[in-house]
C-alpha cells in the first residue's frame, strides 16, 4: 500500500467536491503561525506521517493563537512519531463540531468493505485496533457500488437517527466512489464531523493506494517519491529499496531479521515454509528476501545478494527455491558467484547451500564445481534437506570462528 | 475422474500470442490438453502451435465449444478480459496474472459469482489433472517429475508449494487426482473450502492435501466444512508462516495476502482450528506421505467397522 499524506488526500477529496476544512502544509513553525493567521487565528496542527492513530500519539494539537500554532509545529517538526520522522505538518482550519463519526473503506477476502461507527474521534482509536461491537461492517457488492440508501441503512444500523442520516448516506456513497476512483486500499475518515450548521465535514483523512494500480495512475508518481523515505532501514535495506524503485521488472525486497543465516529464497509459500523450518531446525534467518524471476537483467538480484552477504551478522547462505521455479538457474548462480568473488568471500568460511533446479541447471552446477563450501544439492533433495544442511554448516562455521 | 479439468475439457487461451502463453500452450498441448482456440484482439486468423486465434471470445465461442478459459493478459487488462469470458458464459475461468489491482479483482469475482461462473485465481499457477490435462504454467517443462496420476487432491495457496507437495508425494509412491494452485491473493475467485468440497464429491479422490498461509479465512472456512461433516475425506494440512509471529506485526514476508491482520489470521491459529476440526496438521513436507497413509488406513478401518457393525 502506498500511503498518501493527509494534505494530499484532502486535495483529492476536495477536488471531488467533498467537504474538507481549509488547510496547508508547513515545514517551519513560522509558516504554521502564518497559515493559522490566515485561517482566522485558530488551527489544528497535525504531523504529516503515513500512520493513523495520531490523536492518541500526541501528533494532533489544537492551537488557539498563531503563537500556539508555532509552538505546536515546533514541537512536532523533527520529532519521531510512531517510528516516523516528522518533516512537515498540516495546518488546518479549526472546525467547531457537534458530533463525530467514524467511517472507513477497506478490503477483506469478500471484497470491498465499509466500516462505520457513531463514535468517532480519538476515542475510537483505542477500540479500532480489535474491531468491536461499536463498529458496523458490511461487504459492498463491487459490481454495484454503495448506493446512498444502502449507506443510510448502515448508519441507521449503527444507531444514527434524524436529519443527519441523509447527509451521511450521500457522503458515504460518494466517498466509496472516490475510494474506487483512486484505486485505494484504505480510506479512513476519522472524525467525520457534523458542524454547527448540521453539515458533515471530513476532518481526519487517511488514504492508502493500491501499488498494483500504479500503472494506470501517472498522477501517483510524486506521491510515491514523497513517502518512499519514511520507513527506517539499514543502509543495505535502503540500497535494495532504491533499486526496487528505479529498475523495472518484478519486485525485490530485503529485510534484516537479526539471525545469522542469509536467505535467498522464493517470495511466496516456499519462502514462508523455509523460514518456518529453519526456526524448527534451530537456525536463525539473517534476513527475508524477495527477488524477481530474473531475465537478462540481473541488477535487482545482484543488489539483494550483495545486501545478504554484506550483512555483518550473516555467517552462511541458503539459496532455496521450489522445484518448479521458473527463473534461469545459471543466471542466479552466476550472479551469486560474481558477488562472492568481487567481495573476496572465502566460501570455506561462509558456507552456501543451493537447492535450485530448472533451466540452465547444468551450467549452474558446472560453475560451482570444485568451490569449497558451496553445496549444490542433487535433484532428490527436499527443501528440508537443504535447510538442515545449512543450519548445521552455519553452526560449524560459528564454532570454528569462536575457537 | 478429477476435478475442474480432464482430457475432454475444451480450453480457450486469452492472450495466446504473449510469450508465457505461447510457452504454456505448447507444453499443455504436448501434455494432451485440448486447447481449441486462442484470443488476441487484432491477431484473428493466425495460429499458435496449430491453435486458431480469434479477435474476440465471442468469435472463438461461435466456432468452438469452450469449457474453460485461461487468461494471460497483463494485470491491468485482466478485468476486461475476464468480463469478456464471463459475458460469453465460459463456465470455468482461470486468471494467471499477479498484481491485478484489488478493485479489479473484487469486481471480476463479484461478476463471476453473479453469473454462476467458477473463477480460479487471480495469481494462480494453474490446474493439473495428471495424465489428463493441464491449464496454466503448473508442472513446468516436464510435469511427470512432480505430478503422477493418483488419488490425492491438492489445493495450494502457493504455486511453488503445489510442485513441492506433488513431488513429495511422488517420491513416496503417491499420485495426484487434481492439483489446484488457487492463488495467493487476499481475494480469490474460488476459496480453499470450495475446492475441498469438489474433491469430496470426486469418486477418484481419496484424501486432500492443502497448503495454507497466514491472512484470510480460507483455512478457517475449510475447518468449518470439516467440522460440519461436509468434508469427510481425510485432510492433511501444511500451513506455513508461523515464524511471522515472532516478528513485529504488519511486516509482509510472502504473498500479499500473507499479512497477519489479527491473531485469528496467524498460521498457528489456523493450524489449531484445522486440528480441532479433525484435519491432520503436518509440520514438514516430508511427513505428509506417512500422515496420508495413516489417515487413509483409519478411513478404511472405519468403513470396515461400519460394515461389520
Amino acid at each position: 500500500m502506498i500511503p498518501v499524506l493527509e494534505d494530499h488526500a484532502k486535495v483529492w477529496l476536495a477536488s471531488a467536491g467533498l467537504p474538507v476544512p481549509l488547510g496547508e502544509r508547513a515545514i517551519t513553525a513560522e509558516a504554521a503561525a502564518a497559515i493559522t493567521e490566515r485561517l482566522g487565528g485558530e488551527s489544528v496542527i497535525k504531523a504529516l506521517i503515513p500512520a493513523g492513530r495520531r490523536g492518541k500519539g500526541g501528533a494532533v494539537i489544537r492551537a488557539r493563537t498563531p503563537q500556539q500554532a508555532a509552538n505546536a509545529a515546533g514541537r512536532l517538526l523533527g520529532a519521531t512519531v510512531s517510528g516516523y520522522l516528522v518533516s512537515s505538518v498540516y495546518v488546518e482550519q479549526l472546525v467547531p463540531i457537534t458530533s463525530e463519526f467514524y467511517l472507513a473503506f477497506t478490503f477483506d477476502q469478500d471484497g470491498p468493505c465499509v466500516v462505520l461507527s457513531r463514535h468517532g474521534g480519538v476515542d475510537i482509536e483505542a477500540s479500532a485496533a480489535p474491531p468491536d461491537a461499536t463498529l458496523t461492517t458490511e461487504v459492498i457488492a463491487a459490481t454495484r457500488g454503495l448506493r446512498p440508501w444502502q449507506a443510510i441503512d448502515l448508519w441507521h444500523r449503527a444507531g444514527v437517527r434524524g436529519p443527519v442520516l441523509r447527509e451521511l448516506g450521500t457522503l458515504t456513497s460518494r466517498l466509496y466512489d472516490c475510494f474506487r476512483h483512486h484505486d485505494a486500499e484504505l480510506l479512513e475518515i476519522n472524525p467525520l464531523a457534523i458542524d454547527l450548521l448540521g453539515h458533515a465535514v471530513l476532518v481526519g483523512a487517511m488514504l492508502g493506494l493500491d501499488r498494483d494500480a500504479k500503472g494506470r495512475h501517472p498522477e501517483w508518481d510524486n506521491i510515491v517519491d514523497a513517502t518512499a523515505d519514511f520507513a527506517p532501514r539499514t543502509s543495505r535495506e535502503a540500497r535494495v529499496a532504491a533499486i526496487d524503485a528505479t529498475v523495472p521488472g518484478g519486485e525485490c525486497r530485503y529485510v534484516e531479521l537479526g539471525g545469522d543465516i542469509g536467505l535467498l529464497v522464493g517470495g511466496g509459500g516456499a519462502g514462508l515454509y523455509q523460514h518456518d523450518r529453519m526456526l524448527g531446525y534451530g537456525g536463525r534467518p539473517a534476513n527475508h528476501s524477495v527477488t524477481p524471476p530474473t531475465g537478462s537483467d540481473n541488477r535487482k538480484l545482484k543488489v539483494v545478494i550483495e545486501a545478504i552477504i554484506d550483512n555483518p551478522r550473516a555467517r552462511a547462505l541458503l539459496v532455496g527455491f521450489n522445484f518448479a521455479q521458473m527463473a534461469r538457474a545459471d543466471i542466479r548462480v552466476r550472479t551469486l558467484l560474481e558477488v562472492v568473488d568481487e567481495k573476496g568471500i572465502d566460501t570455506a568460511q561462509f558456507p552456501i547451500v543451493i537447492r535450485l533446479f530448472g533451466a540452465g541447471e547444468e551450467e549452474a552446477r558446472a560453475r560451482v564445481a570444485g568451490r569449497k563450501g558451496i553445496h549444490y544439492l542433487p535433484r532428490e533433495a527436499s527443501l528440508d534437506d537443504a535447510i538442515r544442511l545449512i543450519v548445521s554448516l552455519a553452526a560449524d562455521a560459528t564454532a570454528t570462528r569462536a575457537s | 475422474m478429477s476435478i475442474l479439468i480432464d482430457g475432454s475439457t475444451r480450453i480457450l487461451v486469452q492472450g495466446i500470442t504473449g510469450g508465457q502463453a505461447q510457452v504454456d500452450t505448447e507444453r499443455a498441448l504436448r501434455y494432451g490438453a485440448r486447447i481449441v482456440a486462442g484470443v488476441t484482439p487484432g491477431r484473428g486468423g493466425e495460429n499458435v502451435h496449430g491453435v486458431p486465434v480469434f479477435d474476440t471470445v465471442a468469435h472463438a465461442s461461435s466456432a468452438h465449444v469452450i469449457d474453460a478459459a485461461i487468461i494471460y493478459t497483463p494485470p491491468l487488462a485482466v478485468r476486461d478480459a475476464t468480463l469478456e469470458s464471463i459475458e460469453c458464459a465460459v463456465p470455468l475461468i482461470v486468471v494467471t496474472a499477479e498484481g491485478v489491482p484489488v478493485h479489479d479483482v473484487a469486481f471480476i469475482v463479484a461478476a463471476a459469482n453473479d453469473a454462476g461462473i467458477r473463477l480460479v485465481g487471480c495469481n494462480t499457477n494453474g490446474i493439473i489433472s495428471p495424465g489428463k490435462s493441464r491449464i496454466g504454467g503448473i508442472g513446468g517443462v516436464d510435469p511427470s517429475e512432480m505430478y503422477v496420476p493418483g488419488r490425492i487432491g491438492i489445493c495450494s495457496r502457493s504455486g511453488g508449494m503445489s510442485a513441492e507437495l506433488a513431488r513429495t508425494l511422488k517420491m513416496h509412491g503417491l499420485g495426484v487426482s487434481t492439483c489446484v494452485s488457487m492463488g495467493g491473493d487476499r481475494i480469490t475467485g474460488t476459496r480453499m473450502a470450495a475446492f475441498a468440497l469438489l474433491f469430496e464429491q470426486d469418486p477418484e479422490t481419496d484424501a486432500i492435501v492443502v497448503f495454507g498461509e497466514p491472512g484470510t479465512a480460507n483455512e478457517q472456512e475449510l475447518a468449518a466444512a470439516i467440522a460440519a461433516k461436509k468434508i469427510t475425506k481425510p485432510v492433511v494440512a501444511l500451513v506455513a508462516g508461523a515464524f511471522q509471529e515472532s516478528y513485529p506485526a504488519g511486516q509482509t514476508f510472502g504473498h500479499a495476502a500473507a499479512l497477519v491482520r489479527s491473531a485469528a489470521d496467524s498460521a498457528s491459529a489456523k493450524k489449531a482450528v484445522l486440528r480441532n476440526a479433525g484435519a491432520v496438521v503436518a509440520e514438514t513436507l516430508d511427513d505428509i506421505p506417512q500422515l496420508l497413509r495413516n489417515a487413509l488406513a483409519q478411513t478404511v478401518r472405519a468403513t470396515v467397522h461400519e460394515r461389520t457393525a
